[in-house]
């Protein structure tokens, strides 16, 4: 999010990107442990930059930039736009174009190309902290203050048909709030524990949804209570609008979300139909990465 | 014009002292609510601030997902593959 922010918002950046470059975004902590074609190219750039490749079990996280054969040409993990403009100098310069063949995936692993199920639906989800943090002139810290999180819930096709006939089923109830109603503001959440939901509500009525909910670790280090407000619009046994948005009092932060506001806080979620026209709707949700089954049990 | 004496008034207003308490009890209730409350109103305002501008500076790179498409366009372009990687997808988590 802070690179959103930050190196991608500057203009030159993103002027050499469009022109001089193939640029990729990945969850490394895919790439790193996929046993197959993609997982072998992404370490063998990584193996060279000061990362590795990984295989001692820390992430690989940084900006790389490599040939299309797969040479490493540089890293860097600032994200600075003045250090970023001369790492990308430094990379061009050592660059000459030459004839390469395209590299077929010849073996893919499954566990880490999770798929949605057909006749699924994606829904995104995008949240904001809209009250309750300190004034200050640190520059990062403003960015992580106005921060719009993004993930993407899943839903089954089973689910949608059931959505279509007026009823949210419990374990989309439960899917939600173990994964989607966190404070993803500042860096990646702790999920919810299925014994942390205290209590969900999820009602659907002529096509307006609301309800509540409440999660507490048990300790009480954190917690949330929020309401849904929303519409759900079906046709011809589709869902053809899903915009809602959860609203309540946060409390509390995880290891790398860090710096929340002190006490409880209003936490803002929207949950929207994804049309397919962003770059981010095939990606999968955070909480299923290398555990689909679990995801979508829930 | 009618006047009460002290003793009379202080009794009246003991008299309807828990009445009081209980319409400033509400009043206070009701405000809380009017605040907090996810309504119509809010919720339009509120989901539209939620939403990612497309318009947003980062999202003008054309970003594939996918680092084998990338390494195929890489190919076929003859250009440098610029790799963003990071903990959680950097377009899709946080």
């Amino acid at each position: 999010m802070l690179d959103r922010e930050s190196t991608f918002a500057d203009a030159e950046i993103i002027k050499t990107l469009q022109t001089k470059f193939v640029s990729v975004a990945i969850d490394q902590a895919y790439q790193r442990r996929q046993k197959d074609t993609e997982g072998d190219f992404y370490r063998g750039i990584a193996k060279d930059s000061p990362r590795g490749d990984g295989s001692n079990g820390g992430t690989t996280q940084g900006l790389y930039i490599a040939t299309p054969d797969g040479k490493y040409l540089g890293y860097t993990n600032h994200r600075s736009p003045e250090r970023i403009k001369k790492f990308i100098a430094e990379s061009l310069a050592k660059f000459k174009p030459t004839n390469v063949d395209s590299i077929k995936p010849e073996k893919i692993d499954r566990r880490y190309h999770p798929v949605l199920p057909k006749g699924g639906l994606v829904v995104r989800v995008q949240a904001r902290v809209l009250d309750g943090y300190e004034p200050t002139d640190n520059k990062w810290q403003k960015i992580f203050q106005s921060s719009l999180s993004r993930d993407n819930l899943w839903l089954t096709n089973k689910e949608h048909e059931s959505i279509v006939n007026g009823v949210i089923p419990a374990k989309v109830q439960r899917r939600v709030a173990r994964f989607h109603l966190v404070d993803n503001t500042r860096g990646e959440p702790p999920m919810w524990r299925d014994d942390e939901i205290k209590s969900i509500n999820m009602k659907l009525e002529n096509g307006k949804l609301t309800g509540n909910a409440s999660l507490s670790t048990r300790d009480g280090s954190r917690t949330f209570d929020c309401d849904f407000y929303g519409y759900v619009k079906t046709s011809d046994g589709m869902i053809t609008r899903f915009d809602v948005i959860a609203l309540g009092k946060f409390f509390g932060e995880g290891t790398y979300t860090k710096n929340a506001p002190k006490g409880k806080f209003p936490l803002g979620i929207s949950f929207t139909l994804a049309d397919g026209k962003d770059v981010a709707d095939p990606i999968p949700p955070q909480a299923s990465r290398g555990w689909l089954d679990g995801y979508l049990k829930n | 014009m009618f006047l009460m004496d002290s003793f009379e008034m202080q009794h009246r207003l003991s008299f309807y002292r828990p009445v009081w308490f209980f319409f400033v009890v509400a009043i206070v209730i009701q405000s809380a609510n009017a605040t907090d409350e996810l309504n119509e109103e809010k919720f339009q305002q509120l989901h539209q601030s939620l939403q990612t501008s497309a318009d947003e500076p980062w999202r003008q790179i054309p970003w594939e997902i996918s680092l084998l498409n990338a390494q195929n366009s890489a190919a076929k372009s003859q250009k440098p593959i610029f790799i963003w990687a990071m903990d959680g997808h950097p377009l899709g988590c946080t």
